[in-house]
């Protein structure tokens, strides 16, 4: 029985696989995309960072110069070898993977701009007392295959009698000086200064030799035409200064030493165009998150995006989850009680909007009818302050978009917003119009809890500064609200160009839906593992002849099942860490809290099935000697199992369903991508059926397997 | 004759319902008790005290020396020596018949899968169903799934067996197998008590008969002085009422 679950779960994921090979990319690019090979692992040059993104300096640096040029690059980290092999069969057309730019490899490969100058250094293990080659004499060192270091050591072998050891990659080669196996290793110095930043526990211990220069390659004699264009490209980031941003964000040459290569995770809201908001892409932009992403930059710290939602946000930053908040929030008095807040960093004002059709104009003409606004916004305050004196009701919502929507639908009458976003919102084709002037002005500014993050309060302050004064604070600005841009803004987020059938949308975001169903069956399979090992122990707790036993699992259940899954999730992702001062990851959060929720569920049928087996079977057991342990095992579980069996699916079912709750802590499950996608494309209706659609037919398939497992169990 | 279990002043309450009021009861080696008594007198519950599947209130149960009414007897060692077979047969219901007979043997006496084995087909074919060895319980009839019970009981080797009225949920064409498998046994000089309503086994194969009524033995004796002379009032009343359906 066993294998044949196993298969229809396979076969769901066949049926989950054909769903979203439909929506295979069908849009052709225009521009040429190249592919470009690189190392798998070579850090600050290519690495994948937490999120299995490919980052580096290389990558980064290609892609800014692909942009420039408009052309598309697909950089593949296939190891450094196999990209060199790959570029001479034709399979690439190009390497970028720190490759030093040697007279050998000019005979197969023609090289652009060298891009990074560099050198191989010898590095030993902290503490080491070998400072000189000489001291090698008779020991091991380490080496990574086809790397102009290892060149470098094979020179020098013969000369200062050491052995050498070679290794595949960076990680084994520092190991092996780490663990003691070899005395040294030699590599690039920025490789391993990276290295050394990030915690490895060596020391460089030569000065720079056989200095080099990085090169972009390509297949000598092919490609003429992106040689030429890298090179152009590379140009314009050294110029416009991107080069630098790019080796300064890996190197941290600017950075500010209290936040330096520290990573500090900000909360925002979960769309509040043009504060923040998900672009096409589904990565969060907007002048809030460029301004942050800017000044960590400069700042040589790194951010973890949160988009939680305002409240949760708030929150977050209250109870310790997150470091700060940068979420268009406004200055006041009442707040600053709360939170030390940076220099403001953009002037905003409330004002109210109504549907493009309606005739009101004025304060004095709400008076009886229905007002939205989105809860803890200085909207909210501001209409709140004034419903008694104009005699209006106020409905509250958890985001723009609901309470957009709200007014367009006619459910209410008005909004209030803060002056930049409704602007944006309307230009991206909200069906409102603004009809009062900004009032009570007030300024955002970046929040952290009070008497807490003080370095990254004064890093954001000092980085402000920096980037008003070198213009890039006004860039950004410009970008999403300058008259200009507007139209190249509202272009890239795409209202007019984007296909808006439902095989289009599915198309266009088929990465965002497939890694939030990913997430969501994740945290479904990781719950329901946890959650069945809890609600079994608890379950038999409850069996066992022992009446503190009995009764803490009745508490437990207790507990548990009467409270509610949002209320449990909130409390344990904000009221834990606010009582341990221990921050909970939301995912782990999420999984707590469906471990214990759907856990009391399962004890309370696991009980209820071990009870329903006939007590003559325990008798029996019992009478011939056999002690109670052993008893349950051999007989009341396997058929107390039996009895379960439709619980436990009906369970799992339930479970996935209610992973959609999990995204009021910002975990960017199915639910939660769907409420992202339409932040940005206000494509309410369409994108719900299909998050609908795609629950749905995992949930058929579920209950389908469901029923046939519990035809095969009758006893 | 020795004294295999000797019962003296049990008690038994179940909240404020007192269901056995002061038992004093000997049984030999050897020996076949059968209990008689109207329904709900308590007979089953004094049976059921004997192997401590109910725990007595006071009193004390000797049985081979050991007093197991006491709170510190290892009970599953004493239960290891003591069969017992119910109304309802209680066959493990995941299990073969196989499977039943042999999961004790296994798990307790560490006897290996084929030891374990024969002694069940051996045991299976003195109750006349060595062909159903791989057969699931509920392909049994009651008659059969009886037999196997006593077959699992026998299996553990034990010096005393327990009848809780074993023939009441059969089909009284089941019942003579059933009890044809009892007389075997106590001709084999297994010592037996017997909670039963069939008054013709009582009389050809008791060596004693206990009547119980209202939580007290009011009157015990060889078959002959029981079902002939009985001296007792609500005895003679309880036999009138069973022996002239």
């Amino acid at each position: 029985m066993k294998r044949k679950v196993l298969s229809a779960f396979g076969l769901l994921a066949v049926f989950v696989a054909i769903l979203f090979c439909l929506g295979l990319p069908g849009s052709k690019a225009q521009a040429k995309t190249y592919q470009i090979g690189t190392d798998v692992t070579y850090p600050p040059f290519e690495f994948a960072n937490k999120k299995n993104k490919y980052v580096g300096i290389d990558i980064d640096i290609i892609k800014a110069i692909a942009k420039e040029e408009g052309f598309k690059v697909n950089v593949k980290p296939v190891g450094f070898n196999a990209a060199v092999q790959s570029v001479q069969s034709g399979q690439l057309d190009g390497i970028i993977a720190g490759m030093t730019i040697t007279p050998e490899r000019k005979d197969k490969f023609d090289f652009g701009t060298p891009y990074y100058k560099t050198g191989a250094v010898m590095a030993v293990k902290k503490g080491s007392n070998i400072t000189s080659f000489k001291q090698l004499k008779g020991k091991k060192v380490a080496l990574k295959t086809g790397t102009a270091a290892a060149d470098y050591a094979n020179s020098l072998k013969k000369k200062y009698g050491f052995k050498t050891v070679t290794f595949d990659d960076s990680d084994n080669m520092y190991q092996d000086v780490t663990t003691g196996n070899s005395v040294a290793c030699f590599d690039d110095q920025p490789v391993l200064q990276y290295g050394i930043k990030h915690g490895l526990k060596l020391q460089i211990a030569s000065k720079p030799a056989n200095q080099g220069w990085y090169g972009f390659g390509v297949k000598k004699g092919t490609h003429k035409q992106l040689i030429k264009k890298f090179n152009a490209g590379l140009k314009i980031i050294r110029e416009n200064g991107t080069y630098d941003k790019i080796v300064g964000k890996y190197l941290g040459t600017t950075a500010n030493p209290q936040v330096k290569g520290k990573t500090f995770t900000i909360g925002t809201d979960v769309t509040f165009p043009p504060f923040e908001f998900a672009n096409k892409n589904n990565k969060y932009v907007g002048i809030d998150m460029d301004l942050i992403r800017a000044i960590a930059n400069e700042q040589g710290f790194k951010v973890k995006i949160k988009a939680l939602g305002f409240n949760a946000a708030v929150q977050a930053v209250e109870s310790g989850q997150a470091d700060g908040v940068i979420a268009g929030m406004s200055i006041t008095n009442a707040r600053k009680a709360q939170f030390d807040f940076s220099k403001p960093y953009f002037n905003s004002g409330v004002v109210m909007a109504v549907a493009k059709n309606s005739k009101i104009h004025k304060l004095s003409e709400l008076r009886g009818k229905k007002v939205a606004v989105k809860t803890g916004t200085s909207g909210a305050d501001y209409a709140n302050s004034l419903k008694k004196k104009y005699g209006f009701k106020v409905v509250t919502f958890d985001d723009s978009n609901n309470m957009y929507q709200d007014v367009t639908t006619g459910n209410s009458i008005a909004c209030f917003e803060d002056h930049p976003v409704m602007q944006y919102a309307i230009k991206q084709g909200t069906k409102l119009k603004i009809v009062t002037k900004p009032a009570l002005n007030a300024p955002y500014g970046f929040a952290v809890k009070k008497g807490h993050n003080q370095a990254l309060l004064k890093a954001f302050n000092t980085g402000l500064e920096d980037l008003k004064a070198s213009g890039t604070y006004d860039t950004i600005k410009a970008k999403y609200l300058g008259s200009d841009e507007i139209k190249t803004a509202a272009k890239t987020s795409g209202n007019s160009a984007e296909d808006r059938t439902f095989i289009g949308l599915i198309k266009q975001n088929q990465g965002a839906l497939l890694s939030g169903l990913k997430e969501t069956l994740w945290l479904t399979v990781v719950s329901i593992f946890f959650a069945t090992i809890f609600g079994v122990l608890v379950g038999l707790m409850g069996v066992v002849p022992n009446k503190f036993s009995r009764g803490t699992s009745t508490t437990l259940i207790y507990l548990f099942r009467g409270m509610p899954l949002l209320v449990l999730a909130l409390f344990i992702y904000t009221g834990i860490p606010s009582l341990t001062g221990q921050k909970i990851p939301a995912f782990v959060a999420g999984v707590i809290t469906l471990t214990f929720n759907e856990g009391a569920y399962i004890a309370a049928f696991v009980k209820g099935g071990i009870e329903a087996v006939d007590p003559g079977q325990m008798e029996a057991a019992r009478s011939l000697g056999l002690p109670f342990g052993k008893s349950m095992r051999k007989i009341i579980l396997p058929q107390g199992i039996r009895i379960m069996v439709p619980s436990f699916i009906n369970q799992f079912i339930i479970t996935l369903k209610d992973t959609s709750i999990l995204s009021i802590i910002g975990l960017l499950e199915l639910t939660q991508t769907g409420k992202i996608i339409i932040a940005r494309n206000l494509e309410g209706f369409k994108v719900w059926t299909i998050v609908a659609a795609i629950y749905l037919i995992i949930i058929t398939v579920l209950t389908w397997l469901s029923n046939w497992v519990q035809r095969r169990t009758k006893v | 004759m020795s004294e295999k279990v000797k019962v003296t002043n049990l008690v038994k309450t179940f909240g404020d319902n007192e269901v056995l009021k002061g038992i004093n009861l000997t049984v030999q080696n050897n020996e076949v008790v059968v209990i008689i008594g109207p329904s709900g007198s308590g007979k089953s519950t004094l049976l059921r005290n004997l192997n401590k599947l109910e725990e007595p209130t006071s009193g004390s149960i000797v049985i081979d020396n050991v007093d197991i009414a006491r709170n510190d007897v290892d009970i599953n060692s004493v239960r290891e020596n003591i069969g017992m077979v119910f109304q309802h047969f209680n066959l493990f219901k995941n299990l073969t018949v196989g499977e039943n007979i042999m999961l004790a043997p296994i798990e307790l006496k560490k006897e290996t899968k084929e030891q374990a084995e024969a002694q069940a087909k051996k045991l299976l074919a003195t109750v006349g169903l060595e062909e159903k060895f791989g057969a699931t319980v509920q392909s049994l009839s009651g008659g059969q799934q009886q037999r196997v019970a006593i077959a699992r009981a026998l299996a553990m080797n034990p010096d005393i067996m327990l009848f809780d009225e074993p023939t009441s949920a059969l089909d009284p064409e089941m019942v003579g197998d059933v009890l044809e498998v009892m007389k075997k046994l106590a001709k084999q000089g297994m010592t037996m008590v017997v909670v039963t309503h069939e008054m013709g086994f009582a009389k050809e194969v008791a060596d004693r008969v206990v009547f119980v009524d209202d939580g007290q033995i009011l009157e015990e004796g060889t078959p002959e002085q029981i079902f002939e002379h009985p001296k007792n009032e609500r005895l003679q009343d309880f036999l009138n009422k069973i022996l002239n359906v």
